[in-house]
């Protein structure tokens, strides 16, 4: 299987904090991995710059492919519509406005979400907003997928349906990194990497 | 339409909706001008026009420093969707220059009707002007200042030197927008064509000197910081 991300010897202060340290990590097409470990551990930090938003004081990131990310927190824009935050995205990857509505609503019907104009993303609730910023993730067909706790503020009837769409897009040949805290999700994904253990 | 068009134009377009879309800052966009030009208007005129002048200047620069903010965390996902840095300021500088002339449109109609022996033409041109190169100084203050209190402060600090200053100093000639005040002097005291042209030069050096600055800082800020491996056919 093809490499599609590779993080090699990564680390990164913040001021006299060290919060990673020589951090490793290769994900292939067509695997699962989640980055999980304590609060402040740097789970956030290593998608960032996975993402390429933040430089590493060491260390470097290679990419095979497209990549989209979902962050979070300021993954929408408050005042747009749904369906205009899918032509805004589509526009980016050549989609036509039509293909991206119709991409966009897909995805949302598949996270349980139907009603996508509703209103404008500040007036979502918290879940649906996430589930916002994971249909745009997933829109472009990126071959990599960084998802920040993509599950914030879903119920379990989302949370699943998340977890069917992640094994569909793997099995579809994508490569994603999951950062969790929530450990009963291990046995779902291919490979873990416990950023307290590495900093430890 | 080329693809890089299209982006740019869809950039513009929700960049423009999603300002529209914030009715009570629309209406303080007007208002705040409005002030500026009623505020000395009994006195004298042509000092209220050059006044409405650094008032729409001030909300057209306020206006793209919070849509500049507001689009900071978004900008990276676009950017991976496969826009270029490029296309997302000019895009969102379109949207602005749209917004900042329907803005300018309804003063130049007050100037129009309530002021009399005054080169229309030319205070329209000076409005142009200012709400030409509005945009990118509040964009660039934007990206600089990444925060609304502070980026605010700096505008109103700018704005207030731009009121202050003496008009005839070669310090005021660095303030973004002397040039609407040369051209107001062409305009409101019927003054030699000079008045026109060095206003006109300054609201293009200025507006290419912004523009190749915000360039640059979004530049730099969007850049890739991953190794992107190119696959050989």
């Amino acid at each position: 299987m093809t490499v599609r991300l590779e993080a090699r010897g990564i680390s990164k202060r913040y001021g006299r904090r060290s919060v990673l340290r020589d951090v490793n990590l290769t994900v292939r097409s067509g695997q699962i991995a989640a980055v999980v470990g304590a609060n402040g551990c740097g789970k956030t930090t290593l998608l960032r710059i996975c993402a390429g938003q933040l430089s590493p004081d060491a260390g470097t990131v290679t990419l095979d492919g497209s990549l989209a990310y979902s962050p979070q927190d300021g993954g929408t824009v408050p005042f747009l519509f749904p369906a205009e935050h899918f032509v805004l995205v589509g526009a980016g990857a050549g989609l036509s406005r039509v293909e991206s509505r119709d991409r966009g609503r897909a995805w949302a019907r598949r996270l349980g979400w139907s009603d996508v104009e509703s209103g404008p993303a500040r007036l979502l609730s918290g879940g649906t907003r996430q589930k916002l910023n994971l249909v745009l993730s997933t829109l472009t067909g990126a071959d990599v997928l960084l998802l920040d706790e993509p599950y914030q503020g879903f119920d379990r009837g989302a949370y699943v349906n998340l977890w069917e769409q992640l094994w569909r897009l793997r099995d579809d040949g994508a490569a994603i990194v999951v950062v969790t805290h929530l450990l009963n999700q291990l046995d779902r994904v291919d490979l873990v990497l416990d950023l307290t253990e590495v900093v430890a | 339409m080329t693809g890089g068009l299209r982006r740019l134009l869809t950039v513009a377009e929700m960049a423009l909706r999603e300002l529209i879309r914030r009715r009570t800052v629309l209406v303080l966009l007007l208002v705040l001008p409005l002030a500026f030009y009623l505020i000395r208007r009994d006195q004298y005129v042509g000092q209220s026009v050059r006044s409405l002048f650094v008032g729409i200047g001030w909300t057209v620069s306020t206006a793209a420093l919070f849509s500049t903010i507001g689009a900071r965390s978004f900008e990276p996902r676009l950017r991976m969707a496969g826009y270029r840095s490029h296309e997302l300021y000019l895009g969102r500088l379109c949207g602005l220059w749209t917004l900042g002339v329907a803005l300018a449109a309804p003063f130049l109609a007050l100037v129009r009707f309530d002021v009399a022996n005054v080169r229309y033409g030319a205070v329209g041109v000076a409005m142009l002007c200012v709400v030409t190169v509005a945009a990118p100084f509040g964009m660039l203050i934007g990206h600089i200042i990444p925060r609304e209190m502070e980026g605010t402060l700096a505008l109103l600090t700018v704005v207030a030197i731009q009121m202050l200053i003496d008009p005839a100093s070669t310090a005021s000639k660095l303030t973004p927008f002397w040039s609407s005040r040369e051209i107001g002097t062409y305009a409101i005291d019927h003054t030699g064509a000079d008045y026109l042209q060095r206003g006109l030069v300054h609201a293009a050096v200025s507006t290419l000197l912004l523009l190749a600055l915000v360039a640059v800082v979004s530049a730099t800020r969007l850049r890739r910081r991953v190794r992107v491996l190119q696959r050989v056919a």
